[in-house]
């Protein structure tokens, strides 16, 4: 018996190896079929011409084009082109889908040009060898019940990806906004500029892996990239220009500045170029809340500013700026070169260095490390 | 298929304490369901009236949990996974004989089963990406009533018996029905062998299995 009984319990640890999932290996390793239902979407002047849409997910008022999609589980590709001066692109979705811009203009009078309403991702491929522009108006229609926060406005995710060029004006908010976050991949040429908000206007993190980001703002308080997250930048080249000046906030009961960038969480740079400068009373280069941390890449950051109202630094880093690695060179006007939270007057001190540096120079108001 | 082997030592007329393991499987043996670790203690204060208490570590394999949408299309998978489990517990049992060999006994058994956090991966079907997704750490009461029948004769190689177990947890979550015998090899070596049903009513996620027959063996070393 009790042969048996060990026996069986062998036995059964010998079989019992498998599990009894479902087998979904053909979804998670990308080899399932799934068709993909590709809309043409071609502008021009006050009409669209509109092809490939065999489910009747658009609806078309002028060349304002309403994309509505929500429950759907198909693979959807919208392909825009042509020129529209009153239009926009407003899409209603609640899975991933992709957005070619394959040489279009949108300028939108009274919202953005393109409203993404979908919380999942959106695969924004500025197709390669093209030229497109996103506009919107100086005043949005408020009585819309969904938001609208920029020229480019996704609700959901947005990875930039492709070669082509892409000029993004916000004339209203923002240039750029999503309530999530953004990962530009590939080798896109993005020009984002706005009169009125920020650049990039990003709640959850901003990967830049590539690409060339081209970043203009001139209101007061403006940031070239706002933040509420992260920031990773590990290849690209990207240059960030404000000219804002700060204003005095009453809720924080304290001076905005402008900012190329700022973000609530940690800054990372492992490679690519940044170039900041910052030209208003009090704007910053790089104000972050948590660490600076700079590995890699070349990184520099000139603030040409006024102390008047605000105070400007180059570098801000509530936490620590650590240097281990690339090129960090940080400049100001007035004011002093960085601020790393620590209570020194000492320039040298205001940075950590890790490793072995090629060359260094600290001075209060220029302060450079390249290894 | 539930495999278990035990060791207990008396520490005197009335008490004892004792160490258990156990294995189970599902998928027609194929897939390991849960194994256990425990200790654990008994006394006896009056005649017919048991005490016991113990803890036991449980591992589980989780089930896979499929979610839909309102069209019946795929929301998320998440996988099958391994994570463990801590089991207090405590019970007393009241018996009372028949006949000479005929013994009935009730047996009710509280018991708190605490799950730990954990973050495990799902597959987010909307965007085919595998995501996190932290399952809470989460805690359980239930009250265990068994109400079992049994013949046990003096000197017997054999003690059948049959048993219906409640699982109580402000609704009944699950109902065993369980025959089986026990086979008093000697006073130190005991098999036990049964059948199980094991009838599913309002079980939560963690509980989630369906109606499921199981074929028991164990092996009890007295010392």
């Amino acid at each position: 018996m009790k042969k048996i009984f060990y026996l069986m319990v062998i036995a059964s640890c010998m079989v019992a190896c498998q599990n009894d999932d479902t087998d979904f290996s053909a979804y998670t390793n990308g080899t399932a079929t799934i068709p993909t239902h590709v809309i043409n979407i071609s502008y021009n002047g006050n009409s669209v011409k509109v092809t490939g849409d065999n489910s009747g997910y658009v609806s078309v008022d002028g060349a304002d084009v309403t994309v509505n999609a929500t429950g759907k589980n198909d693979s959807l590709l919208l392909v825009l082109s042509g020129s529209t001066a009153d239009g926009s692109l407003l899409v209603f979705r609640d899975k991933k889908y992709g957005i070619q811009l394959n040489g279009v203009s949108i300028t939108n009078p009274d919202g953005p040009a393109i409203n993404n309403q979908c919380g999942k991702a959106l695969y924004l491929e500025v197709a390669s060898s093209t030229k497109n522009t996103l506009v919107d108006g100086t005043a949005y229609d408020e009585t819309k019940s969904y938001q609208q926060k920029g020229a480019l406005f996704s609700e959901g995710q947005i990875f930039f990806s492709g070669a082509g060029e892409l000029d993004v004006t916000g004339n209203c908010k923002n240039a750029i906004a999503s309530d999530d976050y953004i990962v530009v991949d590939g080798w896109p040429i993005i020009t984002a500029q706005s009169s009125t908000g920020h650049g990039i206007k990003v709640n959850d993190g901003i990967w830049i892996n590539g690409g060339t980001l081209d970043i203009k703002v001139t209101a007061d308080a403006a940031r070239g990239i706002k933040c509420d997250s992260v920031v990773v930048i590990t290849r690209g080249d990207i240059t960030i220009k404000t000219t804002g000046d700060c204003v005095y906030d009453e809720a924080e009961g304290d001076y905005s500045s402008a900012a190329c960038i700022k973000c609530d969480d940690a800054f990372t740079m492992t490679a690519g170029t940044l170039a900041m400068t910052s030209s208003g009373d009090g704007g910053k280069g790089l104000n972050c809340a948590n660490i600076v941390n700079i590995k890699g890449g070349v990184f520099s950051a000139i603030t040409t500013g006024s102390n008047e109202e605000g105070k400007p630094k180059a570098v801000k880093g509530d936490k620590g700026i650590i240097l281990s690695g690339g090129s960090f060179y940080a400049k100001v006007k007035k004011s002093s070169a960085c601020d790393n939270g620590v209570d020194t007057d000492v320039p040298s001190e205001w940075v950590t260095v890790v490793g072995t540096p090629f060359e260094t120079s600290y001075d209060k108001k220029e302060i450079k490390v390249v290894f | 298929m539930i495999m278990g082997v035990g060791a207990e030592k008396k520490l005197s007329k009335k008490a004892s304490i004792g160490l258990e393991a156990e294995l189970r499987t599902r998928n027609d043996l194929k897939t390991i369901d849960r194994w256990t670790l425990g200790i654990g203690g008994e006394y006896k204060p009056i005649k017919n009236v048991k005490l016991a208490a113990g803890y036991l570590l449980l591992n589980n394999n989780f089930r896979e949990d499929i979610s839909y949408k309102a069209d019946g299309s795929y929301n998320n998978w998440r996988p099958s996974y391994w994570g463990i489990r801590h089991r207090v517990y405590a019970s007393v049992t009241g018996s009372y004989k028949l006949t000479k060999n005929l013994q009935v006994s009730l047996r009710e058994r509280w018991q708190y089963t605490y799950r730990p956090e954990k973050t495990v991966e799902r597959w987010d079907f909307d965007n085919y990406w595998w995501e996190d997704k932290v399952r809470n750490g989460k805690g359980k009461n239930q009250l265990r009533s068994r109400l079992q029948l049994e013949y046990d004769k003096k000197h017997a190689l054999l003690t059948p018996y049959a048993s219906v177990e409640l699982y109580n947890s402000w609704a009944i979550e699950k109902i065993r029905y369980t025959v089986g015998t026990d086979i008093n090899l000697s006073k130190q070596h005991a098999f036990n062998v049964y059948y199980r049903f094991q009838d599913i009513q309002h079980a939560d996620a963690d509980d989630a299995t369906p109606d499921m027959h199981y074929i028991g063996v164990g092996y009890k070393f007295k010392f």
